[in-house]
């Protein structure tokens, strides 16, 4: 028996019976909820891991249940509003954060086609053909929630940490459209689906090495690799996630944006928080590592039968756990970067060089097109030899040369009086005595436990 | 591509579309009324981002599901979004200026932009009349899709007119490099070791600076540290800080020697 | 994947014909780039031989494609009569123009600042205004909007010539912001030319919304057969015409559109009034005559006595005021002004013969007007330009050449024979004649009269008063300014001598494609 993954295509969608949407509705926002309840947990388990200390451990089962009973007691926390604050602005600013982080999972595809109570359906909620868009609108309308938040407080650090945020976000959202254009270019389309559905691979390649045609890699995390590195780092500075977690850099800003905001209106803002790095670890395992198709080497069995039906759940899930736990990865080893380098990362190093990779895309789908295989080869080769050239006769940074003594000297002797002391330039600074002491104490290694080396 | 919702039949609305319109038509209206209406510069802004969300809704239902998209994207998302960026680094508490320059020139605007709206209105309502609704199916359909149509427009019967597009694109950025960005120049420009002799250089102290004064009665940092000899040390406070007494209500105890 | 993707077909791309165009645009990415990689030094000179190739490039192929008459990139570009001599028309007042931005003998550093994002009236600014350079981002702006506005003149949709618009807008906004001097005034005329521009703009565009509403398509040639064969009410179309017009004649400078002009006239750095002058009224009148001659053919009986009122009241409000000014860039806004309103009535000749006229005057008037506002560029005291009226008294004594030059230009404004500006007018009103329009030559040749006495004051005042303690003396000026005077000069005397080769040419042009 031959199972074949029946691949949703738009036309599947919009023909579900109202309680079958329902369910759907219903069953994202519980996943999501239990998602994000696990991640905390999931973070602060592999941080503690990372660190070589236990982590919470002490509420439900190995302290697992620790996330869920923080999450209930915060909204029955005393809620505290700035006298500053403005009321109407800081109520929304938490809504909007929150009804933002929910769009997204609506147009992610979980799985192919499954039968739920006999109606064959899609497992996702719903997609349309700009479906990328729709998830790049919500999170560019989530932004508002941060800048509102910082704005509405009335206070100096909320303010600047929305400040911060917004042109934060604004900035690496551009890089992660931008990087989301080869997608489009490869897969010819922005519905979820069918861009899950063009990685599903197989396809021969229609060039050749000597005969053979290789099998070309599927997913578009090796297809376009680069894009896949910019959102990879762009997603980071997009969900404010350590080493970019500027906005609410604790050693400058106390807490950010959400300083000011306490009780339920604080949960919202943390809920947001973690939802979204589930989101841009949705799209980026929907986008770029085949989405609920299953791994290369396990899809060779029995043709794909992994694929079936509500297997693509697991697949789906487990690639987001994989993307979540380079987030907190990455959380556990590198320290904050400074504003002004993060954003010329964003600016001058992701954008140019998202914008270069684009065009080499688009030149490379461009020659693939045209028939004659000659003139292909001679491109390509010009186009790496130019390249090398362009290496090689880079001009080389001239550091400057160090001063002589007798220069320095005479700038020392132009010093005006009164200037602060400096030490003479030929001081010779005499062995510290107790190092001597610790040299002098310490035996020769053996080494090998022969004798014949023994030579101090 | 025949979603319900999506599909705008010719000449006649489909119930979800009605539905939606009459919610998100009013809720248009109301920011574009209140984005005039409101005083404050912020809550200007935010009226008129519910009345460009609305309107990408708007173009959704009617079947243009990529422009909508693009709306909310790029004028609520960007557009906007530096729009506030800007009110708030001018701040909250500046409010427009409420003398008129010219006289009675509020009344006229007024007057006159009601007279234009009235005017352009009713010719619209009764051209309508007579005009029959296309809808986009068509020209949807035409080339396998909303986003496959306007990439089809684009690249060929406006072609130039895209291209053309850069120039402004170009111009735009070397505008506002023009217009914003100080070139520092290589004489102005000081480097570490001008830097570390001003530093060091008599007069300047090249330590840290003390931090303000904590006090059981303020912790504010206008206040001055003391030195050890019970006077003010000055450089505790920043420059640009008032100074200012402390009221009594401020010096007083607060409470906290129970 | 649905869509076909070997199916869609570039349009075909005449290159020959399009060049003027890609010539100015490519320079002007050329020059950006110039300003990003050049030293500073070097940069004046680099700028100034690309932009100058590129305007005698661009020239030199108008004149070779100048028998080409087709529609181009997918019927996107109409490259007929009109738009080429057009096209020609604007490089050669570009390069004048592009002399006298250039001039640098005047003042040390030229009449551009150095660094305008630098606060006016700072510390470092005065620093700055005392140094020797100054920004060069000046030319490829010019190109910019020279390259916006060849296609603004040979759109053949409305939509190509909304982006032509906005093209050569933006960098004239930008451009008006950067004098070196009265930095304020100058920022303040920026800021007033790009919000009202703005709202022009958009009412242009709705314009098209509304006529795209009445004919279902934004071509010259779809609203042209539309008219002719559509059963829709006409109200859509007639809120259409009357929007895009409005867009178009706020260019233009037509009465009630015109308040920016004086203000941003004075404000902007007198050889970009130049340029606007000049240029953007050649753009805007030929984007003009093009909508309504090809697109609004079969609904003149109903624009005509609309354009007729606002033509009047051009030529009478741009009169009248220029009489009560003091300032001398002031003075030449306003008579541009009245300018605008003359070639309206060429333009409602709606015949070959007004087509003929309105391309003659368009030119004629470019060239007097950029010497006219080179002249003024010379006459200076310590703190800069002398524009004030009162400052002028007495200075043909100083400066009889100059003076001289001057008032011979004044006296082509006026349209006295044997100048250009007779040749000019007698053209536009002979056309309006023929058109059965003499109410409007009527008014036409009352304004002039009006019109004759602010010049004639200028005149008499530099002539028949003793110059006084204030007057400023005349520059000497550069070779750049020079060949601006002599070119501007010259083509006023030639063309108001002997007009007829280049009638012969507009007349030979006159006629549209669709």
């Amino acid at each position: 028996m031959k199972y074949l993954a029946q691949d949703p295509t738009l036309a599947n969608f919009g023909h579900d019976v109202w309680w079958l949407v329902l369910i759907k509705v219903v069953a994202v926002f519980a996943l999501l909820l239990v998602l994000t309840l696990f991640t905390i947990m999931y973070e602060r388990k592999v941080v503690a891991r990372m660190a070589v200390r236990p982590g919470p451990n002490q509420v439900g089962p190995n302290g697992w249940l620790q996330s869920l009973m923080d999450g209930m007691k915060l909204p029955f926390k005393e809620e505290i509003i700035p006298i500053t604050a403005d009321k109407v602005v800081y109520f929304l600013a938490p809504v909007i954060a929150g009804t933002c982080a929910f769009i997204t999972f609506a147009v992610i595809p979980f799985g192919p086609m499954v039968s739920i109570f006999g109606h064959r359906t899609p497992l996702q909620l719903t997609d349309v053909p700009v479906a990328v868009l729709v998830i790049l609108a919500a999170t560019s309308m989530s932004v508002y929630g941060i800048v509102l938040s910082g704005w509405a407080s009335g206070s100096t650090y909320p303010l600047l940490g929305g400040l911060r945020s917004s042109a934060q976000m604004i900035s690496y959202e551009v890089a992660m459209g931008l990087s989301i254009v080869a997608v489009f270019m490869t897969a010819g389309t922005m519905s979820t689906s069918g861009i899950v559905h063009a990685q599903a691979g197989g396809a021969q390649a229609n060039w050749d090495i000597f005969g053979w045609h290789p099998q070309a890699p599927s997913w578009y995390a090796i297809v376009t690799l680069p894009s896949f590195v910019i959102y990879a780092i762009s997603a980071v500075g997009e969900t404010n996630r350590a080493p970019f977690d500027l906005p609410e850099a604790e050693s400058e800003l106390v807490g950010g944006y959400l300083t000011e905001y306490s009780s339920f209106k604080f949960a919202m803002f943390y809920l947001a928080e973690y939802i979204a790095m589930i989101n841009v670890s949705a799209v980026g395992a929907t986008l770029f590592l085949g989405g609920w198709r299953v791994p290369w080497p396990l899809s060779l069995i029995d043709h794909g039968v992994l694929n079936h039906s509500w297997f693509g759940l697991i697949w789906f899930l487990g690639k987001v756990l994989i993307f979540l736990f380079g987030f907190i990865w990455l959380r556990a080893t590198l320290p904050r970067l400074r504003y002004d380098q993060f954003m010329r990362l964003g600016w001058k190093v992701l954008l140019p060089a998202n914008l270069v990779w684009i065009l080499i895309l688009a030149g490379i789908k461009t020659t693939q097109r045209t028939p004659t295989g000659n003139t292909r080869w001679f491109v390509i080769a010009g186009v790496v030899v130019v390249a090398l050239i362009a290496v090689f006769l880079w001009p080389e940074k001239k550091g400057p040369e160090a001063p002589s003594t007798e220069q320095l000297e005479e700038q020392l002797a132009q010093l005006p009086e009164g200037s602060f002391p400096l030490p003479p330039l030929d001081l010779q600074v005499p062995p510290s005595p107790r190092l001597q002491r610790l040299t002098g104490q310490r035996e020769p290694a053996t080494v090998g436990g022969g004798t014949d080396e023994k030579e101090n | 591509m025949s979603h319900s919702i999506l599909a705008a039949a010719a000449g006649q609305m489909g119930t979800g579309e009605k539905v939606f319109f009459w919610i998100f038509g009013p809720l248009a209206l109301i920011g574009a009324i209140g984005m005039v209406w409101a005083r404050n510069a912020v809550h200007s802004a935010l009226f008129l981002v519910l009345t460009m969300l609305s309107l990408g809704v708007f173009y959704v239902l009617q079947a243009g599901p990529f422009i909508g998209m693009v709306q909310i994207i790029v004028y609520t998302g960007a557009i906007m979004m530096l729009f506030l960026f800007v009110l708030m680094l001018v701040g909250r508490d500046s409010s427009d200026a409420l003398i008129e320059t010219l006289r009675g020139q509020r009344t006229a605007a007024i007057l006159i932009g009601l007279g234009f709206a009235g005017l352009v209105c009713t010719a619209i309502a009764r051209a309508m009349g007579s005009v029959s609704a296309k809808g986009l199916d068509a020209a949807n359909q035409a080339n396998g899709g909303n986003v496959q149509g306007i990439a089809a427009l684009l690249f060929t019967k406006y072609v130039f007119a895209f291209e053309v597009t850069s120039a402004l694109l170009i111009t735009a950025a070397v505008g506002a490099m023009i217009l914003a960005h100080v070139e520092r120049r290589r004489e102005n420009r000081l480097s570490q070791v001008d830097l570390m002799k001003a530093r060091f250089a008599p007069g300047n102290y090249p330590g840290p600076k003390p931090g303000p004064g904590v006090y059981a009665t303020s912790d504010s940092v206008a206040t001055p540290a003391l030195l050890p000899d019970g006077t003010f040390a000055d450089r505790s406070v920043s420059k640009i800080l008032p100074t200012r007494e402390l009221s009594g209500a401020e010096s007083a105890p607060k409470g906290t020697e129970r | 994947m649905t869509i076909a993707q070997d199916a869609l077909q570039l349009p075909h791309l005449n290159y020959g014909a399009l060049a003027p165009m890609l010539i100015l645009f490519g320079a002007a990415a050329v020059g950006v780039l110039i300003e990003a990689f050049v030293p500073r030094r070097s940069r004046y000179a680099l700028q100034l031989v690309l932009g100058l190739g590129a305007l005698v490039a661009a020239l030199i192929v108008v004149i070779t494609e100048s028998g080409t008459r087709e529609l181009t990139a997918g019927a996107a570009i109409a490259l007929d009569g009109p738009a080429l001599f057009l096209q020609g028309s604007l490089a050669a007042l570009g390069i004048v123009a592009l002399l006298l931005i250039a001039e640098r003998t005047l003042e040390p550093g030229g009449p551009f600042v150095a660094a305008a994002a630098v606060t006016a009236g700072t510390e470092e600014d005065r620093t700055q205004a005392a140094r020797e350079d100054a920004g060069t981002e000046v030319y490829p702006l010019l190109l910019f909007a020279l390259g916006g506005m060849m296609l603004f003149v040979s759109a053949n949709d409305l939509l190509t010539m909304f982006v032509a618009l906005e093209v050569f807008s933006l960098p004239l906004y930008l451009m008006c912001g950067l004098a070196r001097r009265r930095r304020l005034l100058s920022q303040e005329s920026a800021m007033k030319y790009f919000l009202l521009g703005s709202f022009a703009s958009a009412f242009f565009l709705f314009g098209i919304a509304m006529l795209y509403g009445f004919s279902g398509q934004i071509s010259f040639a779809g609203i042209h057969s539309a008219i002719q064969t559509s059963t829709q009410s006409t109200t859509l179309l007639y809120i259409g015409l009357a929007l895009v017009a409005l867009g178009l004649l706020f260019k233009a400078a037509a009465a009630p559109f015109h308040v920016w002009i004086p203000d941003v006239y004075q404000g902007a750095p007198t050889p970009i009034t130049a340029f606007m002058s000049a240029c953007t009224k050649v753009a805007a009148f030929g984007a003009l005559i093009r909508v309504l001659y090809v697109a609004f053919q079969g609904t003149d009986w109903d624009f005509r006595p609309v354009i007729g009122a606002i033509a009047v009241l051009t030529m009478l409000v741009g009169s009248i005021l220029s009489v009560t000014q003091t300032d001398i860039k002031r003075l030449l806004a306003y008579s541009s002004i009245a300018n605008a309103g003359y070639i309206l009535v060429g333009v409602l000749g709606l015949s070959k013969d007004g087509l003929s006229s309105t391309l003659f005057y368009l030119v004629t008037y470019g060239f007097t007007v950029i010497a006219a506002f080179g002249v003024v560029t010379l006459v200076r005291d310590a703190d800069g330009e002398a524009t004030h009226l009162s400052r002028w008294a007495g200075l043909g004594r100083r400066s009889p050449l100059y003076a001289g030059l001057f008032t011979f230009l004044m006296l082509a404004f006026a349209g006295i024979p044997l100048t250009s500006g007779f040749t000019g007018k007698f053209a536009v009103f002979a056309a309006a004649i023929g058109g059965g329009q003499s109410w409007l030559v009527v008014f036409g040749v009352v304004s002039s009269m009006i019109l004759a006495f602010p010049y004639l004051r200028v005149v008499v005042m530099m002539w028949l008063s003793e110059p006084g303690e204030s007057t400023p003396t005349v520059s000497i000026p550069g070779a750049l300014t020079s060949a601006t005077l002599a070119i501007g000069g010259l083509a006023t005397l030639v063309l108001g001598v002997v007009p007829a080769p280049l009638l012969d040419l507009t007349n030979h042009a006159a006629q549209f494609i669709r």
